[in-house]
């Protein structure tokens, strides 16, 4: 829905008789390969803001947000309250369409690159990352649990939000570069980049690409078998085990 | 070096998963354990899901019992009747074990039930070691000898009705305990992520009254048994069993337990099982610890399942 407004505000805008900047991106890649020697990987994000002699000319610099979101899960966060002697998980709170990783990078601080509105339109910050409260609308919903849903997200790594993470190369004001890390510990899956310019507070266009970030070859393999043949997979890790144990009794044997 | 595990989705560092897999098979070989008490904690607390920790340990026990079992195998040391019967209920139990564990899972109780079942198993049975063995030094320190238990003696569990009887071990006994043995035992296993070798042999040798010459080889057996059935019911319903956590694993601990063996047969057998308690008791606290205390961080989170794109 989100992405079907933004794509009507985009198809709006260019139709606006060459008022306005067209934006063009590139990725470094498309897609990202998790193999056994997997430990992150860095994605790049490039773009040119285009004018031609009929744009009208800004009286503010460009400003500009990076987006990039990870597939969404639906994630239940518990909080331990006391009972009796032990802390025990008591509360909590589901949210449906959870992002697993965001990372925002921008050219300066949010505040000032564009209104709260636009902000939370676009769901750029971590205050307005889109999460939905299963369950009874609006059910006197706990803050708490938003707070330490994105807390523990940073921590992990999952979540990121560097303002002047965004650079223009060079002197020129126009061609842009930043960068995002996928740890290690990013679900594979579709991951979606949203780049959107600003100038004076002024949301001027936005443009998308998507990432694949996909397992290959001995750990898809892996992956797909414990789920689509989990029987199977589960027959073979006790014939592995039996056999390493039984290897082992060969090898190590004393009598 | 760091390698993906493609189940539990992170990156690990290879050489200090298998350093864990060596020294928890090291202590197995000198104990004579299986070590699923010690490996299960070690992965929860060093940042593995509990979920991956208990479902890989499961695979992880059949490889270290399996190599032990196949030697009192060949030595004939195995009452196969016996084992059989505690395999049967043991699967049993595991069916139940891990129907509770997802049950919890979905909850959110998994963490709370593993640390309060094994603050209450590991502090029972770690007392009872350590007490037991405590003593058996204090008499052999004042020259006493080491008291011996009656074979004549019965207990209200020798009454009990549709007995079985057991040619091997020699004993004719109710099918009652040793089902539930064995039913418990599954049960805990697939809960717990471990064996039940360290719950499993004093039950059976002073519950039962089986034999020592046949009572490991038999506890073995059904180790493997109903570790091997945790193992698929875990695979089949939680998709949870790393493989390459486990191969990681797995070599590790049948290295570490040929070395642990070896340093064991020069040790005192009440000497051994004093270290043992000790040890059981230590992780039975840590736990408790972890239970008790205020957390540094209350809330956690769980991925429920991957939502529409």
């Amino acid at each position: 829905m989100r992405s079907l407004c933004a794509g009507l505000a985009t198809l709006l805008l260019s139709a606006l008789p060459a008022a306005a900047e067209q934006l063009t991106i590139a990725l470094s890649t498309n897609n990202i390969r998790i193999d056994s020697g997997f430990t992150g990987d860095a994605l790049t994000v490039f773009g040119v803001i285009e004018r031609d002699a009929a744009t009208i000319s800004r009286n503010s610099p460009y400003e500009i947000a990076v987006l990039v979101k990870g597939p969404t899960d639906t994630v239940v966060v518990r909080r331990k309250e006391p009972l009796l002697f032990f802390w025990v998980n008591r509360a909590s709170e589901t949210f449906t369409a959870a992002p697993s990783y965001y990372a925002l990078n921008s050219t300066g601080p949010l505040d000032e690159i564009a209104t709260p509105p636009l902000l939370a339109r676009f769901g750029l910050g971590f205050a307005n990352v889109p999460l939905q409260v299963a369950g009874a609308a609006e059910e006197a919903t706990d803050p708490d649990f938003r707070e330490a849903f994105i807390r523990l997200r940073k921590e992990a790594g999952l979540y990121t939000e560097f303002a002047g993470g965004v650079d223009f190369i060079g002197t020129s004001d126009s061609v842009f570069r930043t960068a995002a890390w996928i740890p290690s510990n990013a679900p594979d899956g579709r991951y979606t980049i949203e780049v959107y310019l600003f100038s004076g507070e002024v949301f001027l266009a936005h443009q998308q690409a998507t990432l694949n970030v996909t397992k290959v070859g001995f750990e898809q393999f892996m992956f797909e078998a414990s789920h689509n043949r989990a029987l199977l997979y589960g027959l073979a890790c006790v014939l592995l085990a039996l056999f390493t144990g039984w290897l082992a009794g060969v090898v190590f044997r004393r009598d | 070096m760091l390698i993906y595990l493609p189940i539990a989705e992170l990156s690990v560092n290879m050489f200090i998963i298998f350093g864990m897999g060596g020294a928890v098979g090291f202590l197995s070989g000198l104990f004579g354990v299986g070590g699923g008490f010690l490996l299960t904690p070690l992965l929860i607390f060093s940042g593995i899901p509990p979920v991956i920790s208990v479902a890989t340990v499961a695979s992880q026990i059949v490889a270290s019992s399996a190599s032990a079992a196949l030697s009192y195998w060949r030595r004939r040391m195995i009452d196969l009747k016996l084992a059989t019967v505690l395999m049967l209920s043991g699967a049993v139990g595991t069916l139940i074990g891990v129907v509770v564990f997802n049950g919890l899972r979905s909850l959110g109780q998994l963490d709370l039930i593993i640390g309060v079942s094994y603050v209450t198993f590991l502090g029972t049975i770690g007392g009872l070691m350590l007490s037991e063995s405590v003593r058996a030094i204090l008499n052999t320190r004042r020259g006493r000898p080491a008291q011996l238990r009656r074979p004549g003696q019965h207990y209200w569990i020798h009454r009990l009705p549709l007995k079985m009887r057991f040619k091997r071990s020699k004993l004719y006994v109710s099918a009652i305990p040793v089902v539930a043995l064995g039913v418990g035992i599954g049960f805990l296993g697939a809960l717990l992520g471990i064996g039940g070798g360290f719950i499993l042999v004093p039950a059976l040798i002073y519950l039962l009254r089986v034999p020592t010459n046949v009572v490991i080889g038999t506890s073995l057996i059904q180790i493997v048994a109903t570790m091997s059935v945790a193992t698929i019911l875990h695979a089949v319903t939680n998709f949870s069993v790393d493989i390459v956590l486990a191969i990681i694993l797995m070599v590790g601990g049948v290295i570490g337990a040929q070395f642990g063996a070896r340093v064991g047969q020069n040790m005192r057998g009440d000497h051994l099982r004093a270290l043992l308690g000790l040890l059981v008791l230590a992780v039975a606290i840590r736990f408790l610890f972890g239970l008790v205390t205020p957390p540094e961080e209350a809330y956690s989170i769980n991925t429920l399942a991957g939502g529409p794109m």
